[in-house]
């Protein structure tokens, strides 16, 4: 329903309000306004207990409020004219942003101090990033997309530049700004053309509501603006997850922001960006059998998708093994992984059938959250043995450091097996899940390739760990203290890693699971 | 009247401008610069085609854009404070340090 109609019945509804749809997102959202208040009020010394605290306590809560809206919400599941959806994609993925926040905000706690950064302003910017993923994955209608990634860009190009006198922050800070407001100007544009392409030739006139998008395909009243608006929110998207042509900016930015804003970057953005695209592309441009725009348009985007996903992971993975830096090669590595992802969103877009849709897309917020505990258990560790201002991250600093400080190592190598995707690990289920999803679907050949990759992948994640453990130590190391917030963290991804590579059974059941099924899951 | 794809082409003219100036242009101020008119060719097609079909959704998302661009723009012009302080340049040729 668009606004105008909204208006012209405003005697019987003045608006579709429902605060409870809402609840996660506000919760978060409190949460950073009451930590700025704190942050304006308290003095310096001790503030990053109590802001962190805070932090965390709203992101259970949400977590909290996720779950109860999954388990016993029996309302409507559209709020605000259908600005805001209540289904599996959308809670599923708010689980994997609340986790990757809580596991950010255990990251930076200390690494604050180090650095003496603002403890509350970083906070604040983080659950205000956090709100905005969510936004975009609750988001039914392309502008709430647009305002949730705006809100999640705006935070994150301060947080990459929040080391103001570093150079090498403000330069990645000033990348990411200019190549993130350069796609989001392809999306909007991509939206505006969706929008009039989807006027339809009784003076209807057009929508950027996903759904209503959906049903007019094959009535649009000018189908060539719908494929140009389609391939602009393409390469937007491609650009926000950094898919291979679109990927330019993110080893610089990467490389080059604090290390633990280059964890949740490369985690939380990521996995938002694949939310909202999954929610455009499998519900906006639906598989239909019936030959006609809509039709077309479907082949279209899955044959484009395709030939991304095979140059991202190529592009990807042979770039990393060029690289002497570690967060540069993590960043490449991230490059690999976008492109394993867009596999499973292939098959979620080819699948024909219901069941099997919901099966991938499941597999494909599965392989996120994988994707995003175990990126953030490898940047734990680069962040501890970086020390202040990130000075040593180079892959030589990690020379011999195997037997000196076995606990680190051992984290970081547990991180590194399942981003390789080694058997009895969290990568590992997550490979099957995804590469299996396409298999069901035919793509054959798209799987070949991306396990040769996962093979060429193997040479930079191993010469990491032999680095570490084989190799001769130059200079002489004191083995760095870690603090409490950071062990809590580096445990929970190790635990996480194991947990989801040996029992996966039961989240890929929740993540697949209806209502029902969940509350029996949980006893309920 | 004026058609509607006349509104339409003036946008997307204006739109590839702006992305030639972003790949071309050296200075970040200019840089910027170019990304707005992007934003504001973008708001010519959602004016046009609201203003064709008569529906106010497109001219309440011109205002959401709006909003947008201008939170944008303040933290944008921060960030290249900053690293203007730092480096005294704005040639984006010259931040170079993150390369391998």
């Amino acid at each position: 329903m668009n606004i105008y109609f909204g208006l012209q019945t405003a005697t019987q509804q003045f608006a579709d309000v429902n605060l409870w749809l809402l609840m996660p997102e506000l919760i978060v959202a409190s949460a950073g306004v009451l930590v700025m208040l704190v942050d304006a009020f308290t003095k310096r010394l001790d503030q990053r207990w109590l802001t962190g605290g805070i932090s965390l306590i709203g992101l259970v809560a949400a977590a909290v409020s996720c779950v109860w809206l999954w388990t016993s919400w029996t309302g409507p599941t559209e709020a605000f004219f259908g600005m805001i959806v209540l289904d599996r994609l959308r809670l599923s993925f708010t689980l994997v942003f609340l986790v990757v926040s809580a596991l950010s905000v255990l990251l930076s706690m200390i690494w604050v101090e180090w650095e003496r950064l603002p403890a509350g302003e970083f906070h604040a910017l983080l659950l205000f990033a956090t709100a905005g993923m969510m936004l975009m994955a609750s988001g039914g209608d392309l502008v709430m997309i647009f305002l949730g990634l705006e809100l999640l860009s705006i935070s994150t190009y301060v947080m990459a530049g929040f080391r103001r006198t570093d150079v090498r922050s403000n330069e990645a800070s000033m990348k990411y700004f200019i190549l993130g407001s350069f796609s989001s100007a392809f999306l909007l544009y991509g939206t505006a053309l969706v929008y009039g392409a989807t006027a339809m030739a009784n003076g209807t006139p057009g929508t950027t509501n996903i759904r209503e998008i959906a049903q007019r395909l094959d009535t649009a009243l000018y189908p060539p603006l719908l494929f140009a608006g389609a391939a602009m929110l393409l390469i937007g998207f491609g650009f926000k997850v950094a898919t291979a042509p679109f990927h330019v900016w993110t080893p610089d930015v990467y490389e080059g922001a604090p290390t633990p804003v280059t964890a949740f970057m490369a985690a939380g953005p990521k996995a938002a960006g694949f939310a909202s695209f999954m929610r455009v592309f499998l519900f906006g441009f639906p598989f239909v059998v019936a030959a006609g725009t809509a039709q077309r348009l479907h082949s279209a985007w899955i044959a484009v998708l395709v030939v991304l996903a095979v140059i991202t992971m190529t592009v990807g993975n042979t770039a990393a093994i060029l690289q002497s830096n570690v967060k540069r090669m993590l960043a490449y590595s991230s490059i690999a992984h976008a492109g394993y992802v867009l596999v499973g969103l292939v098959a979620a877009g080819a699948a024909s059938d219901l069941g099997q849709r919901n099966e991938a897309i499941a597999a494909v917020v599965f392989y996120l959250l994988v994707y995003s505990i175990m990126t953030l258990g490898a940047f734990a560790v680069v962040t501890i043995l970086a020390r202040s201002g990130d000075r040593r991250t180079e892959i030589e600093d990690y020379n011999g450091i195997g037997f000196d400080s076995p606990w680190l190592a051992f984290a970081f190598s547990v991180s590194l097996l399942s981003l390789l995707g080694v058997p009895l690990t969290a990568g590992f289920m997550g490979k099957v899940m995804v590469f299996s999803a396409a298999l069901d679907q035919g793509y054959v050949g798209l799987v070949v390739v991306a396990v040769l990759n996962t093979v060429v992948s193997a040479y930079y994640y191993l010469r990491l760990i032999v680095v570490m453990f084989f190799r001769e130590r130059s200079g002489a190391w004191n083995a760095p203290l870690v603090p409490a917030s950071m062990a809590i963290a580096l445990a929970l991804t190790v635990v996480g890693i194991f947990y989801l590579g040996i029992f996966p059974g039961r989240v890929i059941e929740v993540f697949q699971a209806s209502p029902s099924v969940i509350s029996r899951l949980l006893g309920t | 009247m004026v058609p509607l794809s006349w509104y339409l082409a003036l946008s997307a003219v204006l739109f590839t401008i702006g992305a030639a100036g972003v790949i071309i242009k050296r200075n970040a101020i200019a840089m910027f610069m170019c990304i707005e008119l992007m934003l504001n060719a973008t708001n010519i097609t959602f004016v046009a085609f609201s203003s064709f079909f008569r529906d106010v959704t497109g001219q309440l998302f011109v205002f959401i854009v709006m909003t947008v661009a201008a939170a944008e723009a303040a933290v944008g012009l921060g960030i290249i404070i900053a690293i203007f302080r730092n480096r005294l340049s704005l040639d984006v040729d010259d931040a170079s340090v993150l390369k391998y």
